[in-house]
Order: structure tokens, then sequence, then C-alpha cells
């Protein structure tokens, strides 16, 4: 695997609600090279605070650009939320091991998103747009003020289905309430990305009903490269990076 | 311009490498053209047998810095030599090969195998790791690390360099202990036993409970630390602590240390050794200088 470490030109940085933003960056070289599920590493500032990089999944990647969508909710997302037009940032990347292709014989793919862990399944359902599976967006946000358009995925023949914890958007409740009124389809494959408690709903969901998937971990990290293990988390195999080893990992090897 | 480094036999064609812990085995790494600049590659530390390493949270933002309880999480000698070695010799880059143990007989025969892998620069004994359980580390005791390093130096057909711990007194005494056991050289500094504390939770933010503080909010210590000792001893120094960049690799090159390191901050510019290279280079241009000699142990006092 390679990776490249450029200076990127921000394109805009626009605020889609209260907490998410969509940063576009000019990096040609690694709009080519950024597979689903993979993220880069930003330096969100000169100087030394904050210190780490941080880590984005990629949103989109294509003609030259790459996007990310991200909560401004830490000092380093607050301070990646202040950058304007023409802007430069140091990104290191493409990173991690993206999510498994599903094969021709799938009939079904449910992506399950808790708040903004749902920014890589953009690209992967760009790339899947011409898959015949049925595909569909379980998406759970806070509150109405952490919901957003679900057009762009109704773009790329996604179904989306919205819960909210306090009913202001679609169904009420936690994203395992839209699991409820999925009908599972033989062959069904599952991606989620989102909070802890929320994968881990989703692996024991899958679990009881037979279904193979994919999740794609978060946790503190640093290089980002699988040099100073400190991002690693329990698996069925051991510690595992999530940066390296990881961010997708299949829902079944995760230890929560 | 001579900036080649001499240690024990070892000849090292710069003075820049890397800190243990932070490049990994660096297999992800090799093509690239800053690994190849590099005048010494150190791996992560290696253990006789295989190390799971430490729960999460293993790694904390600091400022400045970072404190990380990683636990020497590695594949232990055997296989490291089997699958790791090979890659890393295959860069052409001298390659020191950091090693801890639990007991002096098991850094012997740690030392042993290395012998039979043949075609390694130097051997550093990592005797300041402050994340496993015990109460002191070898580092803490003059004696302690005066026995190991007699007992390697009698083994090892490489140079042996001491690993230096800066929990310590004076680290100054530990040195000059390393240096009468034969030491060929000491590298100094690990990290500064260290905590964070999340007061929403009150828990530490290191699963390990505690852990060790690098980056440039240790520099300054680190700088006084090298500058102390190699008023003291004479075999060299590998300094490292928070160095960025060249100027921060010139203060202790000037300070007195042979060689630096560039260690935590690797995790966030990966091109910083060869920053640091050009830059030391550009220096030395710049003050006539015309063998990395003049520049070593420079500081006006």
């Amino acid at each position: 695997m390679h990776q490249i470490q450029t200076t990127a030109k921000v394109i805009a940085n626009q605020k889609v609600n209260d907490a998410y933003y969509l940063l576009t960056l000019s990096a040609p070289a690694l709009a080519k090279m950024v597979k689903p599920g993979q993220f880069i590493h930003i330096r969100v500032n000169e100087g030394f605070e904050p210190f780490f990089r941080r880590p984005f999944s990629v949103y989109r990647a294509k003609k030259g650009q790459v996007q990310i969508f991200f909560e401004a909710v830490g000092r380093g997302s607050k301070l990646l939320a202040r950058k304007k037009k023409n802007d430069t940032l140091d990104v290191l990347g493409p990173l991690g091991q993206p999510f498994t292709m599903p094969g021709k014989g799938v009939q079904q793919i449910v992506f399950v998103a808790g708040g903004i862990g749902v920014a890589p399944f953009m690209v992967f359902s760009d790339i899947l747009k011409k898959h015949k599976a049925r595909k569909m967006l379980l998406y759970g946000g806070r509150a109405r003020a952490h919901t957003f358009s679900m057009a762009e995925f109704k773009k790329n023949g996604v179904e989306a289905f919205v819960a909210t914890d306090d009913g202001s958007v679609g169904v009420k409740g936690r994203v395992s309430e839209l699991f409820k009124n999925i009908e599972v389809a033989p062959f069904t494959l599952i991606y989620a990305c989102g909070p802890k408690p929320m994968i881990a709903a989703v692996a024991s969901f899958a679990k009881e009903r037979g279904l193979k998937g994919e999740a794609s971990m978060e946790e503190v990290m640093a290089c980002g490269l699988g040099a100073c293990l400190g991002c690693s988390i329990l698996t069925t195999q051991g510690y595992k990076t999530v940066c390296h080893d990881g961010p997708v990992f299949a829902l079944d090897e995760v230890i929560f | 311009m001579n900036i080649a480094v001499k240690i024990g036999k070892s000849v090292f064609p710069n003075p820049v490498t890397v800190a243990s812990g932070t490049f990994g085995h660096s297999e992800e790494l090799y093509s690239l053209k800053e690994v190849r600049c590099l005048g010494a590659i150190v791996p992560k530390t290696v253990t006789l047998k295989a190390q799971e390493g430490n729960p999460p949270r293993r790694i904390c933002e600091t400022p400045a810095g970072m404190i990380n309880a990683i636990g020497i999480e590695n594949p232990g000698i055997d296989v490291f030599i089997a699958k790791k070695l090979p890659g890393l010799k295959k860069t052409g880059v001298p390659v020191i090969v950091s090693i801890s143990a639990h007991s002096e007989n098991d850094f012997a025969l740690m030392a042993q195998k290395l012998n039979a892998a043949g075609k390694i620069a130097a051997i550093e004994l990592n005797l300041s790791c402050p994340n496993l359980k015990k109460k002191v580390l070898v580092a803490q005791d003059a004696a302690a690390t005066a026995s190991v390093v007699r007992r390697i130096k009698r083994i090892s057909k490489y140079p042996v360099i001491a690993k230096l711990s800066p929990n310590v007194t004076d680290i100054a005494a530990i040195a000059l202990a390393a240096e009468a056991s034969g030491a060929d050289a000491v590298s100094m500094v690990n990290t500064f036993a260290a905590m964070s504390i999340d007061v929403k939770r009150r828990c530490s933010r290191i699963g390990n409970f505690t852990g060790g503080l690098s980056g440039p909010a240790i520099r300054p210590i680190a700088v006084r630390m090298v500058c102390e000792t190699a008023a003291k001893i004479k075999i060299p120094i590998i300094g490292m602590g928070g160095i960025t960049n060249a100027n921060d690799a010139l203060e202790f090159l000037i300070a007195g240390a042979s060689m630096v390191a560039v260690g935590t901050y690797n995790f966030i510019n990966p091109k910083a050794p060869l920053e640091v290279l050009i830059g030391i280079m550009a220096y030395m241009k710049e003050n006539r200088m015309t063998d990395i000699r003049e520049l070593i142990g420079s500081i006006k006092r």
C-alpha cells in the first residue's frame, strides 16, 4: 500500500447543518488513489496545538478533489471548521483498509450510519451505483440539527431511512429501531460506521440474523501508518490497529 | 563534507536516525526515499517472546506531545529475525536492533540470536521502558545497568548502545556506569513517566494508568541531560527528545550528541528525519564546517 503526503488547497468549506461541515480539497493524486472506507490524516494546524493529525473518512473523491464530511466537535475539528477557501492543509493518505466490494451475487446492501459515520458511504455508493443490489441507508442522528438532505444518496439509487433520538426527523429512537423495518433478503451485506455502541448493536443484529458485514472503527490515532500501535483495539485475532489493519473490520471480528 | 558517525566499529553515513518505537518495523515505509536517507534505522523494541501489548487506550495527546503506554507489542525476536529483519537490511540503511528483556539471561539469549542473524550495525539495550509492571527499571539503577551492559558486551559481536531513562536523579551517573562496563554509546532519553486524567470520568486517559511522555514538551529537559552527560563521558551519545526539525536536532548536537533521533514527530511528519538531515548539512555549510565533529559538543560555556 502506498500513501502520499501532500499540501492540499481548500476549495470550499461548507456548513451543512448546526454541526456538520463539508470540506472540499484539491488533491488530484489523492483523489485517484482513494478507495471507499479509507481515510486521510490531516494536520489541522501548524505548530503543536493540537499535536496529532486528525483522521477523516473520505466522503467523496473525484475530479481531482477529495471531500470530507465532518462534525465540528473537538479541538481539531473545530479548527478545521474555520478553514477557508485557498487555505492549505498538510494531508497524508489514503490510509487504512477499504471496505470489501460486494460480489455480484449480493442482493441487498445495508449501510448503517450513526451521525457523521455516514461519511464513507457516499463514496461507497458512488462506486456501487451500477451494482444491481437493493441499497439502503439507515441513518441515525441526535436531532434535526444532525440531519441533512439525503438527495445525494437517492441519486445513487440508495433508499434512505432516518431516525432521530428525539423524533424530530424520521422515526424516533436509535438507528437500531430502523433495523426492525428491514426485510432481510438472502445475500444481504451490512456496512456500519458510527459510535461504538451502535456498531455493537449492528454486530449483534447481524449475528442474530446470520448476516455478514463490515464495520469502520474509530480510535484516537497518532501516526495513521501502523507504526506507533497506539490505536489498537481488541479483535478475535488479538490487538489490531484501527489505522492500518482497519479501520474496516469484519463485523464478527471486533470484540466490544 | 564528512557527516559520518562512528559507534564502536560501526560507521553510520549520517547522524540522523529514528527513535525506537516510532517507525514500527517500518515495512510500510521501505519504499520511501526518506527511509533510505537515514543514518540508521532503529525498529521497535523486540523481546524474547511475543508480547501483545497493553490494553487500550494506549495513547493520549498532551500539550506539545503525547503519552503512550503501548507495552512493547512485538512478535518476539525469532519472528523479527525471520520476517522483519531481511526487509530492513534490504533498505541498505544500517540497522540498530533495539531489545528489551525481563532478565539478564533473556538479554543474553537475544544477543546470541542476533549474532547468528548477522549484518546488524549495533544493538540498543532498552533498559528504560517505563511501561512494564516493574517497580525499579534497570536504567534507574547504575549497578544493574552496568551488569547488563557488561554481560551483553561479552556476548555481542556488534557495538552495544545503552538507552537511558530520564526518570532518575542523575542520568550522567548511569551513563558513566554504562561506559565503564564497555558500552559503545548511550542513547538518551526515553520517555518521562507521566499521566493525564479525564476529569469528567475521573479516570486515567491511559489504559495502563500511567505512560511515558514524549514530544517537543520534553525537549529542553532532554537537551539539558545530554549536555550534562556529554561533559562526563567519552563514548558517543545518540540524542533524542522532541526533535521536530533541524534546529531542534542542532541543539542536541551542539550539546554534545553525536547522532540525533527523530521520535514522536515521525507520527506527525514522516518527512521530519530527512528535513533534519538537510537542515544540518545546510547549517554546516553556512558555518563553513567540513566535519560533523566540529559541530558535536560545540556549546560555548
